[in-house]
């Protein structure tokens, strides 16, 4: 059974955000947090919700470049934070897909990184700080603004990606960086993905480690498949760098033309079809996961090949393949999950849990957040 | 008072460790009754030294069993007290599994059990080109699973990260003995929650890790190290500002002040460094050569242009080491000048370093201490030294008003009152600065999920000892 909304709220301060928690809960009112608008997934069960928006929660709390780092309220999106983050050279080296769309409240909540992760470190790395509202209107600020902070227990770390079900995200602390001076973008294709499973491998192994590296069925600009790696640092730096990993695999790269169209087609492609399913597993897994996933026909395959983590979008889904997809991917000590949800709610089929004992825990934390379960329309993916 | 442990309770560890890894003479357990941060002293009921997963779990279902506190134990180098025994409690170190279990170089993982050396798996790593990149200044002795309980850092962490950015996968034993596999680095802890992460710096108080998945990295082609002489603190603080600002991304940038270089310098382990400099910076890059070059020369023209006295340059690893040198001494050098050391370790944004100085050498002033600056000035983490004799009831005193005053003077600065040691027993007062009652509260509940007792470290990390009974 999927619910609709009541209605949405749209609180405009951390109080407010508190004041809804507590009456939610007094009322057994569920609430579904979202930042820019989109649902990731259908809210099942029968019970009353409301939704919370955070674009209200908007703007730019502090920003001192030379500290690197900066506090924005949840709304804010992230196409503001990179403007001002530019006036200063500086930029938040994460490439989720439709990433200038985003909020960072939401882009912290869904914890989602993109390929860049691998010169840069996951979206949980940077994040320095958070304020937060449980779900039982609790306000809480966790970490801080300084790089290291070690003081308590770590809970910035499940709050990034857990996507509402503990708390409503009010503000995030990010470390920034200055940008590189050359974006170099290489570019190998080749007729079949499979056919680059070797060069990605060979990538992953070498002595230069690029800033991203993916494998892409098309990239929107080019019609073939191909391996896009990217570079950063300077002219002299990145152009060691190539020829070091052109040494490596025994290849010569070709330099993509425009390497900003480029890097947003291969960053967006297939976010938005109709599913989206994204799998985990190792990197030595690349060509037994294609394989997997090739089976569902999709429509588009993207791997981020240093974690082999694939998105694959597909026009609808059958849920038996997708089960078949998920036991072979989890037999090579991965994962398989949905990351879109069919716009009509048909059912997509099983996908990978966290372990039982995992599961025990993750309940207890949910708790403890959120006692009354307000936040119960945020998990009813799982 | 240590009450000695029930027969029994001995006879159950014997039978699951051996009798050899069960330490109950009073003169054997000396060794365990501090960690690194020596001022504080129990002596633990008993050391258990298991040498498996198997053997950690039934200890621990034993201890839970007969309602017996676990203090978790790595190489004791932590500077905080987290593994300080508790009268009531027994030790449970990991040093017998040292095992580095697999190398895994085609996906870039390690699988290691806690005791293993950090800086032992680098080597182990080093031939297949590879390396673990947090470095904690202990890193010749401390061990992988005492990193990932404090969540250590280390001077390279400016560029790479601390511990929590490498660990993939844990295997830890929970409360009442169970075994848990927490992540693993082909899974997506996106689907629940990252358990890995709120594992990792949990400083003992939810369980222990018996096995500890990591994640390496490709040793960097080459490396150039600078040091640069500074006649002032202010002008080394302005030197970093700029380098920092300047966009460039160096593996470290660390500072000594006066009074270390003095220590250092009268020392076994003298460096070379001008006894009359004001401060000491090194800088260093590391990655592709190609780049090495025009990355020092910028830190250098910076160093000038903030007035350094000189600069220094090393292009080999024994000249990168001579410069090193004082810096890595430089806890050991300073046993030289006083018996005893409190190592604060506050972060502050890295703008606010230089009034926060200028502050804490007042404040050393005013109380008459001895105060020896040795920091990651990259990351705004501050190590102030105070030099002092335990014996002296007075001096003690002063030292303990002066260190409030230092943290609460990093807090209103923006920053917190610990980057990289750890909360521990030491700073576990100073915990209501940066946390209020209902976050205080959200932590002791947390901790609850995985040791709803609260026998695994108790009384570290959260302040009120009464909450914790």
């Amino acid at each position: 059974m999927t619910a609709t909304p009541e209605s949405v709220v749209h609180p405009s301060s951390d109080a407010e955000v508190a004041e809804i928690m507590i009456d939610a809960s007094r009322e057994g009112v569920g609430i579904f947090p979202l930042s820019s608008g989109h649902r990731a997934h259908p809210v099942r069960g029968e019970r009353p919700y409301l939704e919370l928006s955070t674009t209200r929660l908007d703007g730019i709390v502090e920003y001192e470049p030379a500290d690197l780092t900066l506090t924005a309220r949840a709304g804010t999106s992230l196409a503001t934070i990179d403007e001002a983050l530019r006036a200063h050279g500086q930029w938040a080296p994460f490439d989720p897909p439709n990433v200038g769309e985003r909020s960072i409240g939401g882009l912290a909540a869904v914890g989602d990184s993109g390929p860049l992760w691998m010169g840069y470190g996951e979206l949980r790395n940077h994040v320095l700080g958070m304020t937060v509202v449980t779900g039982d209107g609790r306000m809480l600020s966790l970490g801080g603004r300084v790089v290291k902070n070690v003081a308590g227990y770590d809970l910035l770390k499940p709050m990034v990606g857990s996507r509402g079900s503990l708390a409503v995200v009010t503000s995030v602390c990010l470390r920034v960086y200055p940008e590189p001076s050359v974006d170099r973008v290489l570019l190998l294709r080749r007729d079949r993905l499979s056919d680059l499973v070797a060069a990605a491998h060979s990538v992953g192994t070498a002595p230069v480690m690029p800033v991203s590296s993916v494998l892409v069925d098309r990239t929107g600009v080019n019609e073939s498949p191909a391996l896009v790696i990217r570079l950063h640092g300077v002219e002299e730096t990145v152009g060691a760098d190539q020829a070091s990993l052109e040494g490596h695999l025994g290849i010569v790269f070709e330099q993509a033309p425009s390497a900003t169209a480029l890097c947003t087609a291969v960053r967006d492609r297939g976010a938005t079809s109709n599913v989206v399913l994204v799998a985990s597993a190792l990197p030595s897994a690349l060509s037994e996961v294609i394989r997997a996933l090739e089976r569902l026909e999709p429509e588009t395959i993207v791997a981020d090949t240093y974690a082999a983590r694939f998105r694959v979008g597909l026009s609808q889904a059958d849920p038996e393949a997708v089960g078949n997809a998920r036991a072979s991917i989890e037999r090579l000590g991965g994962t398989l999950r949905v990351a879109r949800f069919p716009a009509d709610g048909a059912e997509v089929g099983p996908t990978s849990e966290p372990s039982p004992a995992e599961k025990d825990l993750i309940i207890g934390i949910e708790k403890t957040l959120d006692p009354m379960g307000v936040l119960w329309p945020a998990r009813s993916r799982r | 008072m240590t009450r000695p442990l029930a027969p029994d309770v001995v006879r159950g560890l014997t039978e699951i460790v051996g009798a050899a890894n069960v330490i109950t003479d009073p003169d054997r357990l000396l060794v365990y009754e501090s960690d690194g941060l020596s001022a504080y002293r129990v002596s633990p009921r008993a050391v258990v030294l298991p040498g498996t997963s198997d053997e950690v779990a039934a200890v621990v279902t034993l201890l839970h069993l007969e309602g017996i506190e676990i203090v978790p134990r790595g190489a004791g180098t932590g500077l905080s007290g987290g593994a300080l025994p508790t009268p009531d409690g027994v030790v449970v170190g990991t040093a017998r599994m040292n095992r580095i279990i697999e190398i895994d170089p085609e996906n870039r993982l390690a699988r290691v059990q806690p005791g293993v050396i950090n800086a032992r798996l680098t080597e182990a790593t080093q031939p297949y080109g590879l390396f673990y990149a947090p470095d904690p200044s202990s890193q010749s002795t401390c061990t992988l699973g005492g990193n990932v309980a404090e969540n250590s850092g280390g001077p390279h962490c400016l560029k790479y990260g601390v511990t929590s950015r490498y660990v993939t996968g844990l295997t830890v034993v929970l409360a009442g003995g169970r075994i848990v596999k927490l992540g693993g680095a082909g899974r997506d802890s996106a689907g629940g929650l990252d358990l890995v992460g709120l594992f990792v710096g949990s400083e003992g108080c939810f369980g222990i890790a018996t096995e500890i998945e990591v994640r390496l990295l490709p040793i960097a082609e080459g490396v150039r190290t600078l040091l640069g002489i500074f006649e002032t603190m202010e002008a080394a603080g302005h030197a970093v500002t700029e380098i920092m600002g300047s966009g460039l991304l160096p593996a470290a940038v660390e500072i000594i002040d006066r009074a270390t270089i003095e220590a250092v310098e009268a020392s076994i382990f003298a460096a070379g460094y001008p006894t009359d400099a004001g401060a000491a910076l090194v800088v260093e890059f590391d990655g592709t050569e190609a780049g090495l070059d025009l990355g020092a020369d910028r830190a250098e023209k910076c160093c000038f242009e903030a007035g350094a006295r000189e600069v220094r340059r090393a292009t080999s690893e024994a000249e990168r080491a001579a410069l090193w040198k004082g810096r890595k001494k430089a806890f050991g050098a300073m046993g030289r000048i006083a018996p005893d050391l409190l190592v604060q370790d506050a972060t502050v944004p890295r703008t606010k370093l230089p009034e926060v100085l200028a502050r804490i050498a007042e404040i050393g002033e005013r109380y008459d201490l001895k105060i020896a600056n040795v920091f990651h000035a990259g990351d705004g983490n501050l190590h102030p030294n105070i030099l002092f004799d335990r014996k002296n009831a007075e001096e003690l005193d002063r030292v303990e008003r002066a260190s409030t005053e230092i943290m609460h003077l990093c807090v209103d600065a923006g920053g917190t009152i610990t980057g990289e040691h750890g909360v521990g027993i030491d700073k576990r007062g100073y915990m209501s600065l940066v946390h209020n009652e209902t976050e205080l509260e959200m932590l002791r509940s947390v901790r609850a999920v995985f040791d709803p007792d609260r026998l695994f470290n108790r009384g570290k990390v959260l302040p009120d000892p009464l909450a914790e009974t």
